[in-house]
């Protein structure tokens, strides 16, 4: 695993006196260029934590995340999402006051897009540009047709896929998905697993998070199983699915859930 | 060394007058959830009702206070139901924005009313008391006594009576209060009561110990603001404190520095404090 | 008599529509409470006096004067704003909501404040009289008509400046910014700067409008530039439906129409006449109540007409 494209080091996070993500001795673990990482564990685990701090929404107690050989500890989110990291949340998140063709126009950059060069460059041909590149994000998630509906229109599962074309214009390297099935209709999901495969064919490494085992395992390459903040297993699917100690934790879970 | 201390006395004054006008202004904040800018024009309602009976009717000071107070309490109340009430569901910011329509609307009537010029009250002078060389007066030492007493009596309230108990529940959580039981409309209305019924007493106090004019209020909510941005904008303790703070900081300040510039020590503490802590003195516990 | 009721609205309209617009950008698009908005104003106006003005003399109490032509003026009213939004974007802008609105609101307190017991920025209360103006005649326009034409040319280019930058990428950046700061750093964008560049941008024609004041009203003192301006200008964007541009213009206009409608009308007593200019004040609290109450304007469409 030399090529790792991003690296969790001993990281901790502590709220308050509770330890959310790092168990006894932080939570570490790479993730190979061009990967494809499943994220799973019971509720509570610390999965959607540990993708805030990776993406530097949160920021570790302790420990440190490495995205290609660069240090996130004094990067804000924002500058992180620059270097090409993307993520989607548990709770979709979305502009309600633009379309939705807008909403995943906001993802691309522009390459003049200060506030003066708004008002006085000339932006139009190049935001042609992006309206192409959003009206295909958009018809990659199944999405086309409703490019002009306001947000509030659409249902649970479509605005996760709208959350997921904001984060695809941007052609990220690394693409985090927290539950991207959660709420999404069958021919959605079926749509959403074969994007998966085209990006991870692709080589762009992915990273999901997801209760959905059926459509997880069939996909990753590579399994992190947490529990209470810290590692319980890692492995290929296969060695995942036939690990006892994750049965009994996970099933056992989600049984009492 | 004596004007100093003297300075400082006068500050406390000030402050304890500060902390009678804002509990009310910071009980609204807390429990209706927005700023309420035409609180400073309660103030005024009150101090121009005491008046126009003491001095136009010829009324004695206490039963003219005691209307002036019931009146004001009453307005903040019909105000409450008439203006505030339907507009809730729109959030702060619309409710804090029309707060400053109240004020033009009340601030105009009082205008209207009463007109221009330098009021003052039917009242005997204030009687000086001296002690180490410094020098207090009766009005100021009621001041005093009256801070104490309202905001012990606000806590005594909050803290032992049903509808005291009801009001924090709503306080903290509104959703969940209605769904105990608790009856909102009951409990908002106390709140509407007892805030403006506070402002009517800080504006009686201003009519003892100052002169009155019709941009009084203006100048009070200055003040108001300052201290309930550096309370934080919550809890009755906090409020006492920081009114202590902005009054003493605006008197002992005179001690080195032009007096014009006295307001500005307000905001310049309230500057400072939120740019150290943004969310005022008392913030550090919520979040 | 109604020619001249006209004259002064489209001018003192035009000139207020240009604090409007830029607060119509502010909160209604970047979604932050100023309410400190005469403070942008009076640096502005202060700006251009100062480096207009001759050196100090005789009884003057203010220190500098530069005695520079008018447009040298003009743009340093536009520098002033810009600074003084930068001293006070700079470390507010992490707060949020009413926190903001307050802080802004002291910020405008102490600058007045200074200007006040400062005789040296520009004699205290007393203010600075015989404010250089550019000389209109040059056009062959009279003097009222011609400040009128400049207040609306002002009111023009910066409508139609901020109109393209709304309708920009920029625009969408700032839209999201408002909705969801989360979701926009997700994508890259650093809400923190935007905010502040909105901030800063919207006062920088507030800054030349306070410059055109001053030529318009040839004095600048502490008691023109109150709280006040801050609150008339909220009301008037209130009052216009506060979601756009156009809506910002008609608020105003109709606000300046409405005061200059009621200072027309000629009054037997000072008695008489103050007690109009009350009702006055109560009318417009009651208007804005009413308006903000009802939101005849709520629903229609932010982009239409913007």
């Amino acid at each position: 695993m030399s090529d790792a494209i991003l690296k969790v080091e001993g990281v901790i996070k502590n709220f308050g006196g509770f330890r959310a993500v790092g168990g006894p001795d932080g939570l570490t673990f790479n993730v190979p260029r061009g990967g494809f990482l499943g994220l799973i564990g019971p509720n509570g685990a610390g999965k959607s934590t540990t993708f805030n701090l990776v993406s530097g929404v949160l920021k570790p107690s302790e420990g440190r995340v490495v995205l290609e050989d660069k240090d996130l500890s004094d990067c804000k989110a924002s500058d992180i999402a620059g270097l090409g990291l993307a993520r989607t949340f548990q709770t979709p998140r979305a502009f309600p006051s633009l379309t939705v063709l807008e909403n995943v126009m906001v993802g691309v950059s522009h390459t003049n897009e200060g506030p003066f060069s708004a008002m006085l460059g000339n932006w139009r041909q190049s935001d042609g540009e992006l309206r192409e590149k959003a009206q295909a994000a958009l018809a990659k998630v199944g999405l086309h047709g409703h490019e002009d509906d306001e947000v509030g229109n659409l249902s649970g599962g479509e605005l996760r896929m709208l959350e997921v074309a904001r984060q695809l214009v941007r052609e990220p390297k690394v693409f985090l998905l927290d539950e991207p099935t959660a709420g999404v209709d069958p021919t959605l999901q079926q749509k959403l697993a074969s994007l998966l495969a085209d990006l991870h064919a692709a080589g762009t490494t992915l990273i999901v998070v997801e209760h959905n085992l059926a459509f997880l395992l069939n996909l990753a390459d590579r399994v992190v199983v947490l529990q209470n903040g810290a590692l319980l297993a890692e492995g290929a699917p296969d060695e995942i699915r036939r690990n006892p100690d994750v049965v009994a934790a996970y099933l056992g879970a989600d049984h009492e859930a | 060394m004596t004007l100093f201390l003297q300075f400082l006395l006068t500050g406390i004054v000030t402050g304890c007058f500060l902390v009678l006008a804002t509990i009310g202004f910071s009980f609204t904040r807390r429990v209706e959830g927005f700023l309420n800018i035409a609180h400073a024009e309660l103030l005024g309602v009150s101090a121009f009702t005491t008046w126009g009976l003491n001095k136009l009717a010829g009324w004695h000071i206490l039963p003219s206070a005691a209307v002036g107070i019931i009146v004001t309490a009453f307005l903040g109340l019909a105000i409450g139901r008439i203006v505030y009430d339907p507009i809730r569901r729109f959030g702060p910011a619309v409710l804090l924005i029309t707060s400053v329509g109240v004020s033009y609307a009340i601030g105009g009537v009082i205008d209207a009313v009463i007109g221009t010029g330098i009021r003052t009250l039917d009242i005997p002078l204030a009687t000086s008391y001296r002690f180490w060389g410094l020098r207090i007066t009766d009005y100021q030492l009621l001041v005093v006594a009256l801070a104490i007493v309202a905001s012990g009596s606000l806590a005594l309230f909050l803290n032992k009576t049903k509808t005291g108990l009801a009001i924090r529940a709503i306080s903290v959580n509104p959703e969940l209060a209605a769904s105990r039981g608790i009856d909102v409309q009951k409990t908002s209305r106390a709140t509407w009561l007892i805030s403006s019924g506070l402002a009517g007493l800080a504006g009686v106090m201003l009519s003892v110990i100052a002169t009155l004019s019709t941009d009084i209020a203006f100048h009070q909510i200055l003040q108001i603001l300052a201290v309930a941005i550096l309370a934080g904008l919550g809890s009755l303790y906090a409020v006492i404190l920081s009114g202590l703070i902005v009054g003493i900081a605006m008197d002992v300040s005179v001690f080195w520095i032009p007096a014009g510039y006295r307001p500005l020590i307000a905001f310049a503490v309230v500057i400072l404090v939120l740019l150290v802590r943004p969310q005022g003195l008392a913030g550090s516990k919520s979040s | 008599m109604i020619q001249s009721l006209l004259l002064s609205t489209l001018m003192f309209g035009a000139l207020f529509s240009v604090l409007s617009i830029s607060l119509n950008l502010q909160y209604a698009r970047g979604g932050m409470i100023n309410f400190g908005t005469v403070a942008y104003f009076a640096a502005g106006a202060y700006a251009y006096a100062i480096f207009t003005q001759e050196p100090p003399s005789g009884l003057d109490q203010y220190a500098f004067g530069f005695d520079l032509p008018w447009w040298a003026g003009f743009l340093a009213a536009g520098v002033a704003a810009t600074l003084f939004a930068l001293i006070t974007g700079w470390p507010t802008l992490r707060l949020r909501g009413e926190y903001l609105a307050l802080t802004t609101f002291a910020f405008a307190e102490v600058l007045h404040s200074f200007l006040l017991n400062e005789r040296r920025i520009g004699n205290g209360s007393v203010g600075l009289a015989n404010v250089e103006r550019p000389d209109l005649s040059f056009f062959g326009l009279d003097e009222q008509i011609g400040y009128a034409v400049a207040a609306c040319v002002l009111m023009l280019v910066t409508a139609w400046l901020f109109n393209r930058l709304l309708a920009s990428p920029y625009g969408r950046l700032v839209d999201a910014t408002r909705d969801d700061e989360t979701a926009a750093e997700a994508v890259g964008k650093d809400t923190t700067r935007t905010r502040l560049q909105v901030f800063v941008i919207s006062a920088i024609p507030i800054g030349f409008a306070g410059a055109l004041y001053a030529m318009i009203t040839t004095l600048v003192s502490p008691a023109l530039f109150t709280a006040e301006i801050t609150f008339f200008v909220w009301i008037a964007l209130v009052l216009g439906g506060e979601r756009t541009i156009l809506g910002a213009i008609i608020g105003t206009m109709a606000l300046v129409f409405f005061q200059e409608l009621v200072r027309m009308i000629p009054f037997e007593s000072v008695r008489s006449a103050q007690i109009a200019a009350s009702v006055e004040e109560v009318l417009t609290g009651v208007l804005f109540i009413i308006v903000l109450r009802w939101q005849p304007w709520e629903k229609m469409k932010r982009r239409k007409g913007a």
